[in-house]
């Protein structure tokens, strides 16, 4: 058996006392690596957009900058395009949000009966996951093609067709076609993490409820949401900092068109960057971006502290 | 407390990682670009976005390949940059201090790179005297005195039409129209065109027909002229054709080809270089190309340069290889490749070809009336205009502004761009 | 701030009462089904197994006589499995149909349902065109270096965060969630011309760093969440056998956050195999280029080859796809046990 099963017992009322493993300069041995290398290969480059987002710069000429302060920020803050980014980005980042989070959820608490074939079905839903991005966007451009793709010839039988088949290229029915394409590549991530939360539920607890007459929804919300609400908590954060991000599958299926009407940050920044070539106002979009990751990160502790706050209450 | 699968598992997989990283590492030492030499050898970069297509990229390859049979201190190597990002790709690396040592441009990212000085003058390289180049399209090459560029394919624009569903090509708008009109039902089209902004490049090559078809032009040397009202004549045509669904509506290039391929588009515009594609893949397609029946016998053409990297460190071996394309052996082999396209100099068409490709004449006629899908005047900028236009243009299509609104917008905001 | 995410601890309350603490931290590491990996199998198992009855006893509860209610039920309940299946297949399904359409079936006005297998030429022919072997090799080996090397960077960085306190580790945990908000095409020029800088462009290793430096930041709070839930008495042993600190790690923490090493492995693995934008600017040699660069190179001026392209877009799925079945098991549970906590 274990050294470990023998120990345990003898050593634990001498845990609290000690100091943390090893010298004082432990930690840092042990994340000197990893810290360098992010140093390097992330901070180092963003500390150089941080500095070009205040310079005039070409993409065809990065080495040479001009220092514009405070210009490239005020323009893209004058320009009504990128406040319609900013509303596009909100609208693309909520709907990926609740949608994977939701449809997640959804998946999750089917698959978390017992029935035959649930290890087949479990491993199946996650398979939109592990498609490449760029895979995915070929193939849902295909199946939007106006003429010959199968999501019009369905919506046709169904008598729910779009005039002229045009999805992508509707401003009114591209971003909710990216949208429910962005759901469906996420949603076996959050389905699977949920479904593994769910396996914390206490299922006696929940047995319980049901056999005391208790609906489907009071059992939920008082015994399984309790459980998950922090995991919860934690994809919906991921969702929004990758949904900020999302770059490929927008890019290839609408390049942000038409008439910006699937253009967030992110196809703003890139468009700015290598089609018009001016690295300063993609790096002053870029900043943008950054900062509201981090009021995100920073909203979503402090609604954490306050949920902790009551808990305890 | 030990594991031994487990540690197994892990000094494997590390094992793995740090062999991956250590072959890739020896193998980049070897390989990495910039027209390195390895046993007497250099190696050339040669970056096109042609040789991924299916029907010329294989013949292309070989006809680099006769390059590379043909001596052995130089070896070319085509390095397929994907075509949807080509220029933000090749201008990235090149305005980094890197990349190919030659590339395939075409004409609108040619001139961004020649204006902020990523491409060596050839003029020291290359001693053009000596060939018979073709002036029409040459003297774009060339700027404020200085070569930048020999062109590697000019090919012009025509209407290839479906010649078992035409048998009458139209000759004015109105016929043109017309036709369109009358060949679209069911799953047929009369007509397909780029109109999506995904395809912003292709879109504004295709507007530039109408514009120049209808008397307009983006420019007159000297100042933007994007909302005159010939451009707006022109365009309104384009939109016309747009609103009346004779084209298949949100179909990208690629699709709509192949419906040209499968009979389902009766008409397209398009340039020479897609006659030899047509003929690789649908060789049962029995097609025809006639000029643009607009008003005005003036359309685009495709300039595509080949130049050299200025920051490539085999410029001489870059510049021996123009040097034997340019020969006019070569220069028949490039030809037949491109089928409809002219190449750099005057070639004789063989009688066969002519016999087998009839309209190849309609292209070689065209070649006095084309021009090159730039701002004149503005060549360096013809990327951010041609954004700015493309955008506006598509906002009318879509519906959200009129065309008139539309052109003064793009007018206005290309004017403050190009200040 | 204290770097941890929003906490399980009302969660995990009633269920942790009832067991003893090591237990708990197994259980916790691995909530799922397991394989013989872990140290002390036999208690691991009978803890599992002691967690199990409610679940069984649920299971023998639907099974006995249906009511017509509870027919009714469980017919929504298939229906509804079947539906997540097909629309998490679906598209997959039609990528494999397309790749093996005939040209007239694909702009035929009927669609084609079925697959015809007299078009499974596609498959060889891009096989045998040598250059798909060579994307798939090439991605491979990005995502393996990827993956490799985010976990051995990871794992210290994850136990440094856990185990220590330490001056300036609020400001890692935001730096570490920051990465994870940069997207590449704002770093690609920054990074292109530090990469020129040390001759790392152009080849397989530069887009192995760039692609783990997105990847680290997350493995490592991954892996910091994992640790957090193994207890400290545990460690406490080891140090008082004159174990080193990092010993004590790879002995001790490894074997027991064996799952969440799966999972961010998966999340490293996914990164690198998808990975577009780096590589098609960091690249300029053939030999080099990766699938997802080589897919899009098929999208060209003139003509795409809708079949052939399909067909290589599912090639290029399948790996990945097959990496995760692989995992899976073990990601299930690392990801309750590390993301859950971050």
């Amino acid at each position: 058996m274990t050294v470990i099963e023998q120990t345990r017992a003898p050593r634990s009322e001498a845990r609290r006392r000690r100091s943390p493993l090893g010298s004082r300069w432990t930690p840092y041995l042990f994340l000197a690596p990893a810290a360098l290398f992010i140093a390097l290969f992330q901070a180092v480059p963003l500390a150089q957009e941080i500095f070009l987002s205040f310079t005039h710069t070409s993409l065809l000429n990065p080495t040479s900058n001009t220092w514009v302060g405070l210009e490239n920020y005020a323009h893209i803050f004058s320009d009504d395009e990128f406040h319609r980014t900013l509303t596009i980005t909100l609208v693309y980042v909520v709907v990926c949000v609740v949608g994977s989070v939701g449809a997640g959820l959804g998946v999750a608490l089917i698959l978390n009966r017992s029935f035959r074939g649930r290890g087949i079905a479990r491993a199946l839903v996650t398979v939109p996951w592990a498609a490449p991005g760029i895979a995915v966007a070929l193939i849902a451009t295909w199946m939007l093609n106006p003429q010959y793709g199968i999501v019009n010839r369905f919506l046709n039988a169904v008598g729910l067709g779009v005039p002229g088949g045009a999805i992508l290229d509707s401003s009114t029915y591209a971003l909710p076609a990216i949208l429910v394409t962005t759901t469906w590549q996420l949603f076996p991530l959050t389905s699977v993490v949920l479904l593994s939360a769910l396996q914390a539920v206490p299922k006696d607890l929940t047995e319980a409820a049901t056999m005391d007459g208790a609906g489907r929804w009071w059992t939920f919300q008082a015994v399984t949401w309790q459980v998950i609400k922090p995991t919860v908590g934690l994809l919906a954060l991921l969702m929004t900092i990758w949904s900020l991000r999302r770059f490929e599958l927008i890019w290839l299926m609408t390049k942000g068109g038409p008439v910006g009407s699937t253009e967030t940050l992110v196809i703003d920044l890139y468009a700015q960057a290598f089609d018009s070539k001016q690295l300063g106002t993609a790096a002053a979009i870029g900043m943008v971006g950054v900062v509201i990751s981090l009021i995100v990160i920073a909203g979503s502790r402090f609604v954490a502290r306050a949920a902790e706050k009551e808990n305890i209450r | 407390m030990r594991t031994p699968r487990v540690r197994r598992v892990t000094v494997a997989a590390a094992a793995v990682g740090l062999a991956a990283v250590v072959s890739t590492g020896c193998g980049s030492d070897s390989e990495s670009g910039g027209g390195e030499s390895e046993g007497g050898v250099t190696t050339l970069a040669f970056a096109a976005s042609t040789f991924g297509d299916p029907g010329r990229g294989p013949q292309l390859q070989e006809w680099i390949d006769e390059f590379n049979a043909s001596q052995d201190e130089i070896r070319v190597e085509a390095a397929s940059v994907p075509y949807p990002t080509f220029g933000q790709t090749v201008l990235t690396q090149m305005g980094g201090g890197e990349g190919p040592d030659l590339v395939r441009f075409d004409m609108p990212e040619f001139e961004a790179a020649s204006d902020a000085g990523l491409i060596a003058p050839l003029d020291d390289l290359i001693d053009v005297s000596q060939y018979e180049l073709l002036e029409q399209p040459d003297q774009f090459m060339v700027h404020d005195g200085v070569r930048h560029g020999i062109i590697f394919e000019a090919s012009n624009y025509a209407m290839f039409y479906n010649a078992d569903l035409i048998p009458e090509p139209p000759t004015t708008y109105e016929e043109f129209f017309d036709t369109a009109q009358s060949l679209t039902s069911g799953d047929i089209f009369g007509l397909a065109f780029r109109q999506t902004e995904a395809e912003e490049a292709g879109v504004w090559q295709d507007i530039f027909n109408y514009v120049y078809g209808f008397g307009g032009a983006w420019s007159d040397g000297e100042n933007l002229t994007i909302n005159a009202p010939e451009n707006l004549e022109g365009l309104q045509a384009y939109k016309d054709l747009y609103d009346a669904n004779v084209i298949p509506r949100g179909a990208d290039a690629a699709t709509f080809r192949r419906m040209f391929a499968e009979g389902k588009v009766a008409m397209e515009l398009n340039n020479g270089g897609y006659a030899t594609h047509l003929r690789a893949e649908s060789p049962e397609l029995n097609f025809d190309a006639a000029p643009i029946p607009f008003p005005v016998r003036s359309q685009g053409s495709i300039l595509a340069p080949i130049v050299i990297n200025e920051a490539s460190s085999a410029k001489e071996e870059a510049a021996t290889f123009i040097r034997w394309a340019l020969e006019p052996e070569n220069q028949v082999k490039l030809q037949e490749i491109l089928g409809a396209s002219s190449v750099a100099t005057a070639t004789e068409r063989s009688s066969e070809s002519l016999q087998d490709m009839p309209y190849l004449t309609t292209f070689d006629d065209l070649t006095e009336s084309s021009l090159p899908q730039v701002v004149l005047g503005f060549e360096a900028q013809t990327p951010d205009i041609r954004k700015i236009v493309v955008q506006n243009v598509i906002a009318a299509l879509q519906g959200q502004v009129d065309l008139e609104t539309a052109l003064d917008n793009a007018q206005e905001q290309a004017t403050d761009l190009v200040g | 701030m204290s770097g941890e995410m929003p906490s399980e601890r009302s969660g995990r309350h009633s269920e942790e009462r009832a067991q003893p603490p090591a237990e708990q931290a197994r259980n916790r590491a691995r909530p799922e089904h397991t394989s013989g990996e872990m140290p002390s199998e036999r208690s691991g198992r009978h803890s599992e197994e002691r967690a199990q009855p409610p679940a069984e006893q649920a299971r023998n509860r639907a099974r006995p006589e249906p009511t017509s209610r509870l027919r009714i039920g469980l017919t929504l309940r298939i229906v509804a499995v079947l539906a997540v299946m097909g629309i998490a297949i679906f598209p997959l399904y039609w990528m494999f149909v397309t790749a093996l359409s005939s040209d007239a079936d694909l702009f035929a006005s009927d669609a084609r349902l079925l697959p015809d297998f007299s078009q499974f030429g596609v498959f060889v022919d891009a096989l045998a065109e040598g250059e798909t072997v060579r994307w798939l090799r090439n991605s491979l080996v990005i995502a393996t270096g990827t993956t490799a090397l985010s976990i051995v960077l990871g794992i210290p960085l994850g136990y440094a965060l856990s185990r220590f306190s330490f001056r300036g580790k609020a400001l890692m945990t935001v730096v570490l969630l920051l990465t994870q908000m940069l997207p590449e095409a704002l770093m690609v020029v920054p990074l292109f011309s530090l990469f020129n800088r040390f001759e790392l462009l152009d080849s397989l290793v530069g887009l192995i760093l760039a692609n783990a430096a997105f990847v680290l930041p997350i493995a490592a709070l991954i892996l910091k969440g994992a640790i957090d839930g193994i207890p400290r008495e545990l460690e406490e042993a080891g140090r008082v056998d004159g174990a080193r600190p990092f010993t004590m790690l790879t002995r001790i923490n490894v074997p027991l956050i064996a799952p969440s090493i799966a999972a961010a492995a998966v999340i490293a693995f996914f990164h690198a195999w998808n990975e577009y934008v780096f590589a098609v600017t960091f690249i300029y040699s053939p030999e080099m280029q990766p699938a997802s660069v080589g897919i899009a190179s098929f999208i060209g001026e003139v003509g795409t080859p809708v079949q052939t392209v399909m067909a290589v877009a599912f090639m290029f799925t399948l790996p990945a796809v097959g990496f995760y079945l692989f995992a899976q098991k073990y990601v299930v549970a690392g990801m309750t046990a590390g993301a859950v906590k971050g």
